[in-house]
């Protein structure tokens, strides 16, 4: 082991450099520009460097940086560093001493991208806790009671959720002698396995992954942890904690060809099944945005799942086609809701946004683009998004997912439009469409995210291009 | 000698006994003292498998998961003052502003 | 298989906690035996060195306590990294000592902070 083995780490040490940084910075002295700078200049430079990565990708048995993980973790660092643009102005006014956020957001990012990378269920198990326990911290962070519900509520169903994780990760090692991902088939393929025990192992990593993409049966934490946490921290939660999580279920499912286990495949199918359900049918009920998001997210992955299920090289392209959409909406939505969120309160209720287009055109069309890529309607992201799922979902004679698929994108579309005809009815009285500016990073940001959001869905080809160059290897 | 299944099935209980105090009791500390308990029956289980398959990874993973422990405690202990300064309760159920 | 142990090796270690058992059920079957029996109300009462016991025992402790605690959890738990590392300190080498030293200085960087945001700080 030399440096130079280590050279194709550099964008996840700048990470962790730069946090640690920050820490020391406030140590001596207290300054919200330099710390919210640095965080994105640290994100800004790993983005750059991961341009860079070459040589032997392989590092140890715990990471690799191949194309695939490079891919995810630009998407990741973009995500965050949408983030931490959105909660600069957030974040002001609500307490004291906001320096820490940062270090709680590139720690997350961290682990993140370690996610992204793992080939080994020890880096699987370090980047998740990494992540998850900056989480729980960023949740309850602005400490009013809602946030310090929500912290309680993650923090204890997440910390479960790690250790049913680890029982499985314990009984798949106990079965196959190996943690590497790569070596695991040939172990399952070897003489004198327990079968029973194997899929047991199977389901209680799924239960642990389950828990983090917020897929149904293990959903029950999704609608309070978006609702009450700080809305660009529900952003945070709703796009690179999930990316991360599954990137690696898709490397790991592709490297232990879960088609040869009939159970596992049912039982995934079932969880794509019950996740669009739940996911569309609860949404109906709602009447807070941040909720509405929530269940829709659950929708989400519940589609993103059934690619999953289908076979060849078809499906990592649609899975990642449809993740990018997927962060540049959600990105899109919450950053709307942090925008016009006041002190007080998060700008979640629907009444809010009655007669928005009066106010603010701007933000009503953007809101709108974002709905309706969420919806799947045609010239945005997400439709492109959506047909690429359905292709692969049918290419694979999926039928029954295919149809489930198309069933609910009905039902979903009944909640978006529902939103959107408030945005433009009569103004009610509502004193959160009346916060007195916008501030300027956010706007921008917001136009970049729309900008991207119809570039995509009306010229999707050189990205479906780079995913396809991504995919080769695999 | 003694057998690896032994071990397991120590292990098994001691989580089930974890999983049982997670969903039976509604006091936050006890609910996260229980997490710790899952959390040292895979340890058991980890070091008894690494044991049997003479292969020191599964003992290393053990070390990663005391480490975390550690640190999701602290964070844990952390959120959970705020919960109290807040309501003067360690009882999840009075934590239900949010529901629907 | 790895090495087989034998029960054999673990015998006095079964010996002693029969000695033990049995020294501490014996003293308290002696003392049940022999001593007098005068019941009165006082020796209800906690023991607080002969003073009349003053409020209730469960008063609320400091949350200075709990991070106080927080902290040498978190330290403390860092150590376990380090006697892995000290007992195959002679094979590994230099790259081993450069990346504990760069482990202890990011839990050093995490001192500082906690000693410059007055966690030490009792009052």
């Amino acid at each position: 082991m030399t440096l130079n083995d280590l050279a194709p780490l550099i964008p996840l040490m700048v990470i962790a450099v730069s946090s640690v940084i920050i820490m020391l910075g406030i140590a001596f002295y207290r300054s919200r520009a330099f710390s919210g700078l640095l965080t994105l200049a640290g994100i800004a430079v790993a983005f750059i460097t991961l341009f860079g990565v070459q040589g032997t990708r392989q590092v140890t048995s715990l990471l690799i940086l191949d194309d695939y993980a490079l891919f995810y973790i630009g998407l990741i660092l973009a995500a965050s560093f949408v983030v931490a643009l959105l909660s600069s102005d957030y974040l002001e006014g609500r307490r004291e001493n906001i320096e820490e956020f940062y270090i709680l957001l590139l720690l997350s990012t961290l682990g993140s991208s370690v996610l992204a990378a793992s080939t080994h269920f020890v880096s699987f198990f370090i980047g998740l806790e990494i992540l998850s326990v900056s989480l729980y911290a960023l949740i309850a962070y602005t400490r009013n009671e809602l946030n310090i519900e929500a912290g309680v509520k993650y923090l204890v169903l997440a910390a479960a959720s790690s250790a049913f994780l680890l029982f499985g990760i314990a009984l798949l090692y106990g079965e196959t002698g190996t943690m590497e991902f790569s070596r695991m088939s040939s172990g399952i393929s070897a003489q004198g396995i327990n079968k029973g025990m194997l899929l047991t192992g199977f389901a209680l990593v799924l239960t642990g992954v389950g828990f983090k993409l917020a897929v149904a049966p293990f959903h029950m934490w999704t609608p309070d942890v978006y609702e009450g946490a700080p809305a660009p921290v529900t952003a945070f939660v709703a796009t690179v904690s999930k990316g991360g999580v599954f990137a690696l279920l898709l490397r790991y499912f592709i490297q232990v060809d879960m088609h040869a286990y009939p159970s596992l495949f049912g039982a995934v199918a079932f969880i794509a099944v019950a996740s669009m359900f739940a996911g569309n049918l609860l949404a109906l009920l709602q009447k807070n945005i941040k909720r509405i998001l929530a269940y829709s997210s659950i929708a989400h992955l519940g589609y993103l799942l059934v690619a999953f299920l289908a076979g060849g090289v078809m499906r990592v392209t649609a899975v990642t086609f449809y993740l990018v959409a997927y962060f540049i909406t959600t990105l899109g939505a919450f950053g709307v809701v942090t925008m016009l969120s006041g002190k007080e309160r998060d700008a979640d209720a629907v009444e809010d946004y009655q007669g928005l287009f009066r106010h603010r055109p701007w933000l009503a069309l953007i809101f709108s683009a974002m709905l309706f890529s969420l919806a799947g309607i045609p010239l945005t992201a997400g439709f492109i998004g959506k047909f690429y799922i359905v292709a692969a979902g049918a290419g694979s004679a999926l039928w029954l997912l295919v149809i489930m698929l198309v069933i609910n994108s009905a039902i979903g579309l009944y909640y978006y439009l529902r939103i959107i005809v408030v945005l433009y009815a009569q103004p009610g009285h509502s004193e959160v469409s009346a916060v007195s500016s916008l501030p300027l990073t956010g706007s921008l940001v917001l136009v970049l995210l729309t900008v991207l959001l119809l570039w995509l869905g009306v010229y999707p080809e050189p990205l479906i291009e780079m995913i396809h160059r991504m995919t080769m290897r695999f | 000698m003694i057998p690896l299944h032994w071990y397991l099935w120590l292990s098994a209980v001691v989580f089930m006994v974890g999983v049982a105090g997670f969903l039976m009791r509604r006091n936050i500390i006890i609910m996260f003292m229980s997490i710790e308990l899952m959390l040292n029956a895979v340890n058991i289980s980890l070091v008894s498998f690494s044991r049997y398959l003479d292969d020191m990874r599964g003992q290393i993973l053990v070390f990663f998961i005391i480490a975390v422990a550690a640190a999701e405690a602290a964070i844990g202990l952390g959120i959970i003052i705020a919960l109290f300064r807040n309501k003067v309760t360690a009882h999840v159920d009075e934590a239900n502003e949010m529901k629907g | 298989m790895p090495t087989a142990f034998l029960p054999e090796e673990y015998l006095p270690i079964v010996i002693f906690m029969v000695i033990i058992l049995a020294f501490g059920l014996g003293t308290l079957a002696v003392g049940i035996v022999l001593r007098l029996r005068r019941p009165y109300q006082e020796k209800l009462l906690p023991y607080e060195s002969g003073n009349p016991p003053v409020g209730e025992p469960r008063y609320r402790f400091s949350v200075r306590f709990y991070i106080v605690a927080m902290l040498f959890v978190i330290f403390d738990v860092e150590a376990v990294f380090l006697y892995p590392w000290a007992i195959v300190f002679d094979q590994i080498g230099l790259y081993a000592f450069v990346e504990m030293m760069l482990f202890i200085a990011i839990l050093v960087v995490g001192y500082v902070y906690a000693w410059k945001k007055e966690a030490f700080r009792w009052d």
